[in-house]
């Protein structure tokens, strides 16, 4: 069973992203909306760690855009259809609120 | 002789509100000349990041309103050194030249220096 995990509060506000990274598997996917964006800006930790993760990593188009951060080549930007698409294809979806 | 106040603005600028109601609050005070002072903490140095783009969320852009700051008497603009390192910004490039950058040190003596605080 595959889950995407979404989250979308800041990676330096709280360690729901250290959370989320602990207990994802092989076959799942991580979804960055909103603040959680921000782990996408170069030279901070949780950048580090995600790119060196391997992970099905995709981020939301706009929340990208608004905060001007740049995707890197191991993130996959998508739009909201896209986003229901994700949710579609995977099981489950695993919302950090 | 009016109390002076510091605001310490540590929200991200597209998450919900609280960036804009910092602001708010900073602005009434200049208003009715009130010291006012105004510190970026935390994700509210990211309010402070370049080229940021608020028409993809459809929202109103914030940073012509901190630009304005100065205008309005609050000369008093202060960012947390370590909180813009930690994300990834270069306190030299933020788009408020006129905020200062202080230590975690520095703000403990600013917090001191005020009469009253208010954190949003």
């Amino acid at each position: 069973m595959s889950t995407l995990h979404v989250l979308s509060h800041s990676p330096f506000g709280d360690d729901r992203l250290t959370s989320c990274l602990r207990v994802i598997g092989a076959e799942d996917a991580l979804l960055l909306s909103g603040d959680a964006a921000y782990a996408l800006q170069p030279g901070t930790a949780p950048f580090n760690t995600l790119g060196t993760r391997g992970l099905n990593l995709f981020v939301l188009a706009e929340d990208a855009q608004a905060r001007n951060l740049q995707t890197p080549d191991w993130a996959e930007v998508i739009d909201y259809p896209a986003f229901v698409e994700l949710s579609i294809r995977y099981d489950k979806v695993n919302s950090w609120l | 002789m009016p109390r002076s106040l510091l605001i310490i603005s540590r929200q991200s600028p597209w998450s919900g509100p609280s960036a804009r109601e910092a602001l708010d609050v900073v602005l009434a005070g200049g208003a009715f000349d009130l010291p006012v002072g105004l510190l970026f903490l935390d994700d509210g140095v990211f309010q402070l990041a370049a080229k940021q783009d608020a028409r993809a969320l459809q929202q109103k852009d914030l940073s012509a309103n901190l630009q304005a700051l100065p205008m309005f008497g609050v000369d008093d603009l202060f960012v947390c050194g370590d909180s813009a390192a930690e994300r990834g910004l270069d306190p030299k490039v933020l788009s408020l030249e006129e905020a200062q950058v202080l230590s975690t040190g520095e703000i403990t003596a600013l917090i001191d220096r005020y009469d009253q605080v208010i954190t949003i």
